[in-house]
């Protein structure tokens, strides 16, 4: 790796650390049309009590007697008498009667330790050379604006609810926004099928994979290393042969079709995701007979597939209370005592072009789709305000090659990582969140790259870990001041003959944030 | 022959309750420097106690608020909590009349059901809900059956006060109480101006 390279890399690293805070939501929205506040569904908002949960799985409804609790009634498009008409007549549905909008502000602060900048002295070694365009220092403090987003969500009636967020200010002043998930999804749909209440439920659109434990909605500062880590391999040193490059990270919004069915608050839960292939290795031209919207986002018939299914034990002794939404506490209702126990897989192919040749010996681009699949399994278990919750996960992708006559594929050692995350979270009072986070990756391509994503550098090993602990204020039910801490290993990037680290350093960085929704 | 005897004793106390009501009067008046209702109600007489009154008034949780907002109710009355809600609530106050000892909390209880308390100490009760912040309610234990709930403007009538020196104790949500002495003799005005 060049000296521009790294420079880029930790450049990146700043950056990175930057655009991953950015998207937690929690939606006044509904505080305005429900007249309630944010904690009715969040506990340290974005993250859902049992209640919010029941009100997502319920299409961001009341799960029983919606209609008793709303404080701005919603516009009729349709009398529902109309209903009796239909096919005659468009089927009458509802929207809000206020804009279902919700508006959130964050920024940051950020301190990294001093001696990061040693990894900048170590590239004044032998075989390095300094100079670049970028001055050769990590400030140690820094504040950023961060995002400003906005995000809409509701329901139109019949059970059909929908959500648009969109970051405003992505990627600085001025620039252009991006889409965070914006879908439809048709909840219940079972019911036409004579199957259980909410056995059956569709989305349609861009979204986040259903995750055992949402990036996109989590409390935390940092993502979690193992959702970010792209499996981006080395080429082999003895052969020059290329390996994987597969961007796919599990935070990756999703394109596609999404079942679904149970419920997050107790019991059986289950999804299957078909979405768009990852083509950020390169998508084709787009053909020039074909109209589409805007090009095409895949250039694949092959679309991957998620699916997860978990079981959650609630483990109150009357049945009554164990089945209902909230469990009847003797001083209120609370959260439930529970287990919940899940697994998940992650099923596609990723997009690699090489240089080949036709059997005739012309050149030609050849297009390997690389097999790869992610598996894991997760746990969560919480007592009163304790949630003590965890995640492993396994990478495997094939490494196609080209033969040895470039005009056709075979397959490489397969180049695999894996890891996890351990966190608690103990809300100490109904305002005071305590964090404590385990992250952990094991990766042999980040190892030969030298590097890898976040700001872990792994030269001479092949695993990255960190310690994060965080608390949290709720200075209002809907702003909040959250701080982290992120420790790391001793890193170097030289070590001499006797395998002693020269010029190490940590990157070991504490970040606060202050946000707030309205 | 002895239900009839329980009927003559009825009769006659209710006759001496009348003559009693003739030599009583009113107390009526103004509470103004708030919005909406207050409660006016007669302060504790030194040597004389009232009997226990049996109506049980409720307050019903419905559409994650407290219904009514504001009861007046006489020492001593149990009052009944009813959930007509389809989320679960539970109500919980943290002081009476301002004594953070007599905090209580009444736990969590299905939709339909009620659950009562009896209120032995006066002064104002702010009922409270701690899954829904925003739920917020009013009993105010008089300690006297002379009590109040203005309407809107804040004009209030107390009836069947017997002639006398009383202390009258204007209260208001989020307001300092104000009290004042009020001779009744007859009709007898009481006028209060709070300020939060
Ligand atoms: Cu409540």
């Amino acid at each position: 790796m060049d000296v521009g390279r790294r420079i880029s890399v930790i450049f990146s690293f700043v950056v990175i650390v930057i655009l991953l805070t950015g998207s937690s939501y929690a939606i006044p929205a509904f505080s305005r049309q429900y007249g309630t506040s944010c904690t009715t569904c969040h506990i340290d908002f974005p993250k859902l009590n049992d209640f919010g949960k029941a009100f997502k799985d319920a299409g961001f409804k009341f799960p029983k007697g919606d209609e008793d609790f709303i404080k701005v009634p919603p516009i009729m498009l349709g009398a529902p008498a109309q209903k009796d008409m239909w096919p005659h007549v468009i089927y009458p549905g509802t929207i809000p009667g206020l804009p279902q909008i919700g508006l959130r502000y964050n920024q940051f602060f950020q301190y990294t330790s001093g001696n990061a900048n040693n990894y900048y002295g170590s590239q004044v070694l032998p075989g390095s050379t300094p100079g670049s365009a970028l001055p050769p220092t990590i400030p140690r403090t820094d504040f950023q604006a961060g995002y400003f987003s906005i995000f809409m969500a509701g329901n139109f009636g019949s059970d059909i609810a929908f959500w648009v967020d969109d970051d405003l200010s992505v990627s600085g002043a001025n620039a252009n926004g991006a889409l965070g998930d914006g879908y439809l999804r048709f909840v219940n749909i079972g019911r036409f099928l004579k199957l259980p209440t909410d056995a059956f439920t569709v989305k349609v659109g861009q979204f986040e994979l259903d995750l055992p434990f949402t990036q996109a909605r989590s409390i935390n500062i940092s993502p979690y290393d193992i959702y970010t880590q792209a499996n981006i391999g080395a080429a082999n040193p003895a052969n020059g042969l290329p390996s994987v490059n597969n961007q796919f990270s599990m935070q990756d919004g999703a394109q596609g079709i999404e079942f679904s069915g149970g419920h997050q608050y107790g019991g059986y839960h289950y999804s299957l995701a078909v979405v768009n292939q990852n083509t950020s290795g390169g998508a084709a031209a787009a053909p020039p007979n074909v109209d589409t919207p805007s090009a095409f986002f895949s250039d694949s018939n092959y679309k991957d597939v998620y699916g997860r299914f978990s079981y959650r034990f609630n483990l109150e002794k009357d049945p009554a209370s164990r089945h209902d939404v909230q469990a009847a506490g003797a001083t209120g209702p609370r959260d439930h005592t529970y287990l919940s126990l899940g697994t998940f897989f992650f099923k596609g192919r990723s997009v690699q072009r090489f240089s080949g040749l036709t059997g005739g010996g012309a050149a030609e681009v050849l297009t390997a789709r690389e097999p790869f699949y992610r598996v894991g399994g997760d746990f969560s278990f919480n007592y009163r305000t304790f949630n003590l919750f965890g995640l492993y996960m396994y990478a495997h992708d094939q490494n196609v090659l080209l033969n040895s006559g470039f005009t056709g594929f075979g397959n490489g050692d397969p180049v695999k990582f894996n890891g996890g995350f351990l966190e608690a979270d103990y809300l100490a009072l109904p305002w005071v969140m305590a964090i404590m986070r385990y992250d952990h990756v094991q990766s042999t391509s980040d190892f030969l790259n030298g590097a890898s994503s976040g700001n872990y550098y792994s030269p001479v090993g092949s695993s990255r870990d960190r310690v994060t602990p965080g608390v949290q204020f709720l200075i209002h039910a809907n702003i909040k001041t959250s701080f982290e801490y992120q420790f790391r290993p001793r890193q170097a990037l030289a070590y001499d003959q006797n395998g002693k680290p020269l010029n190490s350093f940590r990157t070991n960085t504490a970040t606060g944030a202050l946000e707030f929704v309205y | 022959m002895k239900r009839t005897l329980i009927s003559m004793m009825m009769v006659g106390t209710v006759v001496m309750m009348l003559s009693l009501a003739a030599s009583a009067g009113t107390i009526s008046g103004k509470v103004s420097g708030v919005s909406g209702e207050s409660v006016v109600y007669v302060e504790a007489v030194a040597g004389k106690t009232f009997p226990a009154p049996t109506a049980k008034p409720v307050i019903d949780q419905k559409g994650l608020m407290f219904q009514p907002h504001i009861v007046v109710v006489e020492q001593g009355t149990t009052v009944e909590f009813l959930n007509s809600d389809k989320v679960a609530h539970n109500v919980f106050w943290p002081s009476v009349g301002g004594n953070k000892k007599l905090t209580h909390n009444l736990g969590t209880w299905p939709q339909g059901e009620k659950r009562p308390f009896k209120f032995d100490n006066a002064g104002a009760v702010p009922l409270l809900c701690n899954v829904h912040p925003e739920m917020a309610g009013y009993i105010v234990v008089s300690p006297t059956p002379y009590f109040a709930l203005t309407d809107k403007s804040g004009e209030y009538k107390i009836e069947n006060v017997p002639d006398g020196s009383y202390t009258v104790v204007a209260w208001h949500e989020g307001a300092k109480n104000q009290s004042k002495p009020v001779s009744v003799a007859g009709d007898s005005k009481a006028d209060f101006t709070l300020s939060k």
